[in-house]
């Protein structure tokens, strides 16, 4: 049901290159053996004697103040071992850090609630007990008095005068502002021919919502005061920043260890204000701590990803279709809480441009609380946000102006021969050939044939629509991006982490700092060693998931923003070659000739010239290890590599907003074929088209299974997934019978397709990918609106077209044209 | 998850699971689980005592009378349903039942559950009430039956009261059935559903519109005469996520006309 | 036979045996994972959406977390931790789903393998719609589900 379009040569390859080893081909998964047969160990999967069981008490308001918790009848009740409330989480922790600047800053935020709740389902107390089903009776127990306060819940009121005020010392509702821009917005929009305006689109809240919910298994040592955090944190590197300093604590009292993970997709980036209280009643109660989370405790706190708002968007725009430059207000509904944001304020600037050659932007980036659960990154953070709005840009313009779709892109998007391609606020795209993905999207979609099946459509009176999409999927951060939002801020650059071994036996060891969730990071990570140490992937025993004793942990250590193929494969790469050359070097003591008369191959260290001249692996190993009396006194080599990999960043120019935010540029180039039923607003997509190109492709299998899932989220978003509030805070869609995810049913018939442009900027050519989704998103939009386009040109405005919405712009296209002004000179 | 304290009893015969229903107020029977048991997780409902159906044979099976009546044990379930051979007798059955959820639940949930608990988004109460069939409900001291169209009293809430089983459902012979609805993707959660027979009368049942399936019977069988019928029935649907109420209630024209040609289609 | 707040349960899981006492109101995912400590079974959500927990019961595929364990009472259990035979090889639709990069994270894979096993032990050649609607009961945030069609269609075949 998949087909896949590969060109038989790679679009760039460097000369004299040949391809060797085992990058590029599909090796089996070395994940897969353990997770087929049920032994994986995901956090829940552990268990300690003594174990208690935690449930948290959760606020039914969207906003009240506290007047009383009393947990009295809960510790009453027999098996249960203690409860946790606000009081003590304030007197035992500080606030966390706020990455704001003022009024955000101003914020605090505790592990939970202290005085006040500000979202439904924020949490209140916890109560610890010797059974899961014990601990929700007790929790049942405890007596919340709230004094209900009016809620906001449409980002569009949040600044209102007359709107409540979540949190006080912040002044009022506004977490962040900031004015971005670059070129000359002015000029362009006086040299425009034509500027198309668009009042109000809406990007909708949603996340990927992983399979397997948060969750820790916490322990608490007394005679160390260390705590060992089992948990599926994805990037235990910023919950470490977060937690150490609100616990008052070193960083290395805190342990994270991960084996697998059951999907992230960045939701799991923000748990460390659980992970804070769960920490606090392993001490308090001298017993672990299980934490699980349920599946609508997930829906109503953690990781939304942000809604946003583009209001009074101009585009300037030539007659032949040259786009020059747009301006847009963009308001940022952060929820309740800054976990991570308002990173969000910032991200979204690594793909200002979007695909295409404007060199004029102006964006004023205004991001408010409401009371709704936090928004945390997802897949394809904040920069999906941007990428959809450059998208409806340009369909809409094409539209409105009576221009092909294809051609306006075609004519903008930045070129091959332009790369790498500096967009107008800095940042570097390092290669790509949009161009061509489209061509081959509208090759796999079936481009010159759809008059036909637009007419076979409408002859089952059915309305028939083609779309496009178009993103970027910019991977391996610049930390120093933060700095745009608040200059204070100490971080920049990036970086990870591995360690390679040659153990007494010739075990090949590697150790990773990432904390990967399916993007199957022991695999890639074992071809990358086997290609430079000169043996097979089953010779490479990469260990399961993450433990920062490892040693193998850097201040950016996880698995998030498409870095892996990058950071961790560059610093496997590192390691990796770092011990290839000590193993080149013992080589040189005992064959007894200059390392550059050596190589590394089938399992020996050996004379190129003389393979017979050649010392196992298994023999360097036992030699350095067990067998080392009588090596030279200067011989530097420990067989046991640790390298940090740090990508080439510059500090931005805080003043102008300017500089390289991101090292890599992935591209996806989707198309979507629909058919939708004019009385119901039903619809179906019918065919579908995926291209990608990350440069070199390491396992080309692992990036399709990228690709499709990423696709399936991109689906999911633009059909049904919403996560929609009403006027009083309560969330409508908080399991999956409303949040409706796809089925095995729902999936259209997929082909995908691949070009492959290296990066210039990476070790390996690689470049960070798996954030892709936005395309399909923006395909279904587009696809929708060619297809209701016979019935009065409705305008799709919202990133979710539920059957509802569409049927509503069926009935009345004219409220979503008021949107739409042209102004032509 | 992790549901309130229950006591749990699985009787062998009805007269034992009646007795056990009239002993404890806070008793409920629990058929396939596959509603009970999610809301009980919720902790929206807590009854003391779980009455478990799934041993008593005398709820099972399914009976094909030469006057082609079927009988349908109340703890038949969909997959039973779709699989027997007494129900080809009346397809819609075997065809509704298969669009139900997943093959999971079709495993465990049953005919008299999905009617029992009626909730409003369920397959079977407006198929019951298009196709007229009869419930049949044990009590303490008597058995009595009641047609599909009275037993749909409220949202999880039938004729079938405290202390009383339905044990099972009588269908009358008939092919002329059509049933239409928009879910929410695939096999979803339905957002308007309509079940129709031309069997005699016009009839079509309409679900998700409101407490209880909506019986109307039109004038004709073309769809300007559905619809306007419908039209005429001045429903007043909720509104939620999934829907407005004015959606649902353009939809409930559009679904009640496909229903009725598709049994049209069949007469 | 009187109501009970607990009982003594024998309940057969991949060919073993097991009596143990407990809750009535506990679900049988939990009895599987917490007191069986057979961990493969996962829990998603808590509706009864997501299929992570289907094991085969009887015979027949359920969600374990729809049922209470002592509605198990005597029951023969199917989980993932008995689908590959006992000489170290694995199943075939382990071994498919592998060859077909059909999981990534693996959360969802051993109810997703479950539900694969019931439909082809029912309907060895079942089409690519069946398969679909086989797997409809589990959802998987990963894949799309594409390549997990196709590695099913492959031991289908």
């Amino acid at each position: 049901m998949t087909e896949t379009l590969s060109p038989a040569q790679p679009l760039v390859v460097e000369e004299g290159e040949e391809q060797r080893g085992f990058a590029g081909t599909n090796v089996p998964r070395k994940e897969d053996k353990r997770l087929v047969q049920g032994q994986g160990v995901y956090f829940d999967d552990v268990k300690r004697h003594g174990m208690g069981y935690a449930h948290f008490v959760r606020s039914p308001y969207a906003h009240a103040n506290i007047t009383s918790i009393d947990v009295s009848k809960a510790e009453a009740l027999e098996g249960v071992y203690g409860t946790l409330i606000g009081e003590e989480v304030a007197a035992l922790t500080d606030p966390f850090f706020q990455l704001a600047t003022p009024p955000g800053a101003h914020i605090k935020d505790y592990a939970l609630a202290v005085g006040k709740v500000r979202h439904v389902g924020e949490p209140v107390a916890i109560v610890v007990a010797a059974t899961r089903e014990l601990a929700r009776d007790a929790a049942d127990l405890v007596e919340v008095d709230y004094e209900p306060l009016g809620a906001v819940t449409d980002a569009r009121r949040a600044l209102d005068p007359e709107t409540p005020v979540l949190h006080e010392e912040a002044g009022s509702n506004l977490s962040w502002e900031g004015v971005y821009e670059w070129g000359d917005v002015e000029g362009a929009f006086a040299e425009a021919d034509h500027v198309v305006k668009i009042s109000e689109l809406h990007f909708d809240r949603f996340n990927s919502t992983p399979l397997e919910c948060d969750g820790a298994v916490v322990e608490y040592n007394r005679g160390t005061g260390q705590w060992t955090i089992h948990t599926n944190n994805q990037f235990p590197g910023f919950a470490a920043i977060m937690m150490g300093p609100a616990m008052r604590t070193g960083l290395d009292k805190l342990r994270f260890v991960t084996q697998d993970i059951g999907g992230g997709f960045g939701n799991k980036i923000t748990s460390h204000p659980q992970l804070v209280a769960c920490c606090l009643l392993a001490r308090k109660l001298h017993r672990p701590i299980n934490w699980t989370e349920w599946r609508t405790e997930f829906h109503l706190t953690m990781s939304h990803g942000n809604e946003r708002w583009f209001l009074d968007t101009e585009v300037a725009v030539k007659a032949d279709g040259t786009l020059l430059g747009f301006r847009t207000k963009a308001l940022d509904d952060a929820g309740a809480f800054l976990r991570y944001e308002p990173l969000g304020g910032v991200i979204w600037a690594q793909v200002t441009p979007g695909c295409y050659r404007w060199r004029n932007v102006r964006l004023d980036f205004t991001q408010v609380v409401t009371n709704k659960a936090p928004c945390s990154p997802n897949r394809g953070y904040s920069r999906m946000q941007h990428l959809w709005f450059t998208e409806r840009m340009i369909d809409i313009v094409a539209h409105e102006l009576g221009l092909d779709p294809v051609e306006v892109r075609k004519k903008n998007y930045v070129k091959a021969e332009e790369m790498p391609y500096t967009t107008p606020n800095g940042c570097v795209y390092d290669s790509g050939d949009y161009a061509r993905m489209l061509d081959v999207a509208l090759e796999l979609i079936g481009y010159e044939g759809l008059a036909e099946r637009r007419a076979d459509a409408e002859s089952r009176g059915k309305l028939f629509g083609f779309g496009i999409g178009s993103t970027l999927d910019s991977g391996t951060n610049n930390f120093g991006q933060s700095r745009l939002i608040n200059p204070e801020l100490q971080f920049s650059g990036n970086n990870e982490v591995a360690t390679v071994k040659l153990d007494i036996f010739g075990e090949i060891v590697v150790t990773l700092g990432t904390t990967p969730q399916g993007q199957s990071h022991e695999t890639t990570a074992a071809i990358v060693v086997a290609d430079i140490l000169g043996v097979t992937p089953d010779d490479v025993n990469v260990r399961a998931g993450h433990d920062t004793y490892w040693n193998s942990h850097a201040g950016f250590s996880g698995t998030y923003a498409s870095q892996f193929a990058v950071t961790g494969l560059g610093a496997v790469k590192g390691a990796a070659e770092k011990l290839a050359g000590e193993i080149k070097k013992l080589g040189s003591v005992i064959l007894g000739c200059p390392e550059s008369e050596l190589e590394l191959a089938d399992g020996f260290v050996r004379m190129k010239a003389n393979a017979e001249a050649a010392l196992p692996l298994m023999a360097c190993g036992a030699i350095i290890n067990a067998n080392n009396a009588g090596l030279p006194e200067d011989l530097d080599v420990t067989l046991n590599a640790r390298y940090v990999y740090r990508p080439p960043f510059e500090l931005p120019d805080v003043e102008r907003k300017y500089g390289n935010l991101t090292l890599t540029y992935a591209a996806q180039v989707h198309a979507a074929l629909v058919e939708v039923d004019p009385e119901t607003g039903v619809y179906e997509i019918v065919q579908y088209a995926a291209i990608d190109d990350c440069g070199k492709r390491i396992h080309p299998q692992i990036v399709e299974g990228q690709v499709m899932g990423a696709t399936a989220h991109a689906l999911g978003a633009a059909t049904h997934e919403t996560f929609t509030y009403d006027a009083e805070g309560n969330l409508l869609t908080p399991n999956f019978y409303d949040y409706h995810v796809p089925h095995a049913m729902d999936m259209p018939p997929l082909k995908t397709g691949y070009i492959e442009s290296p990066s210039p900027f990476t070790a390996l050519g690689t470049k960070g990918m798996g954030e892709g989704g936005g395309a399909g998103i923006h395909a279904v939009c587009a696809a929708l609106q060619d297809a209701l386009a016979p019935r009065g040109r409705p305008v799709v405005y919202d990133s979710c077209n539920p059957y509802h919405r569409v049927w509503e712009l069926l009935q009345d296209p004219e409220a979503s044209r008021r949107r739409v002004e042209v102004i032509s000179k | 998850m992790l549901l309130r304290e229950v006591e749990y009893v699985r009787p062998s015969s009805l007269d034992e699971a009646l007795r056990l229903l009239a002993a404890d107020d806070g008793a409920r029977p629990l058929a396939g689980g596959q509603t009970l048991l999610n809301v009980m997780k919720a902790r929206a409902a807590a009854p003391d005592v779980l009455v478990d159906l799934n041993a008593i044979e005398e709820l099972k099976g399914i009976d094909l009378a030469p006057n082609g009546t079927l009988t349908i044990g109340a703890m038949t379930t969909y997959t039973e349903l779709l699989e027997a051979a007494e129900t080809k007798a009346r397809p819609i059955l075997g065809e509704v039942a298969a669009t139900i959820a997943d093959v999971q639940v079709r495993n465990r949930g049953t005919i008299g559950g999905n009617v029992c608990s009626n909730d409003p988004t369920n397959h079977l109460p407006p198929l019951m009430v298009a196709l007229g069939a009869e419930m049949v409900i044990a009590g303490a001291d008597a058995e009595r039956t009641v047609k599909a169209e009275d037993f749909f009293l409220g949202v999880y809430l039938t004729a079938a009261g405290p202390g009383e089983v339905l044990t099972k459902i009588r269908i009358p012979a008939g092919r002329s059935d059509g049933f239409a609805a928009v879910t929410i993707g695939a096999d979803g959660t339905c957002i308007v559903n309509a079940a129709a027979s031309l069997n005699g009368e016009a009839r079509v049942a309409i679900g998700c519109v409101a407490a209880v399936p909506v019986l109307i019977r039109p004038g004709g069988r073309d769809a300007d005469a559905v619809r306007d019928a419908v039209r005429g029935a001045d429903l007043d649907p909720p509104s939620d996520v999934h829907a407005s109420g004015e959606y649902r209630r353009h939809l409930a024209e559009v679904v009640a006309a496909r229903a009725i040609e598709q049994a049209s289609a069949r007469s | 036979m009187e109501p009970q707040t607990s009982q003594t349960i024998t309940v057969t899981v991949n060919g073993e045996t097991y009596e143990r006492e407990v809750e009535a109101r506990r679900l049988l995912i939990h009895f599987i994972r917490d007191d069986l400590d057979l961990t493969g079974s996962h829990v998603g959500c808590d509706t009864g959406n997501c299929g992570a927990c289907s094991v085969i019961y009887n015979g027949q595929l359920v969600k374990s977390c729809m049922l209470l364990a002592v509605q198990a009472d005597g029951a023969r259990i199917e989980t993932v931790e008995g689908l590959a035979p006992e000489d170290g090889k694995l199943h075939a639709l382990q071994q498919s789903f592998s060859d077909h990069h059909a999981l990534q994270c693996g959360y969802c894979t051993p109810g997703m393998l479950m539900s694969a096993k019931a439909l082809l032990d029912a309907n060895p050649s079942a089409s690519e719609e069946e398969i679909r609607k086989g797997l409809q009961g589990n959802i998987c945030r990963c894949t799309g589900y594409w390549n997990i069609i196709d590695a099913v269609k492959a031991v289908a075949r």
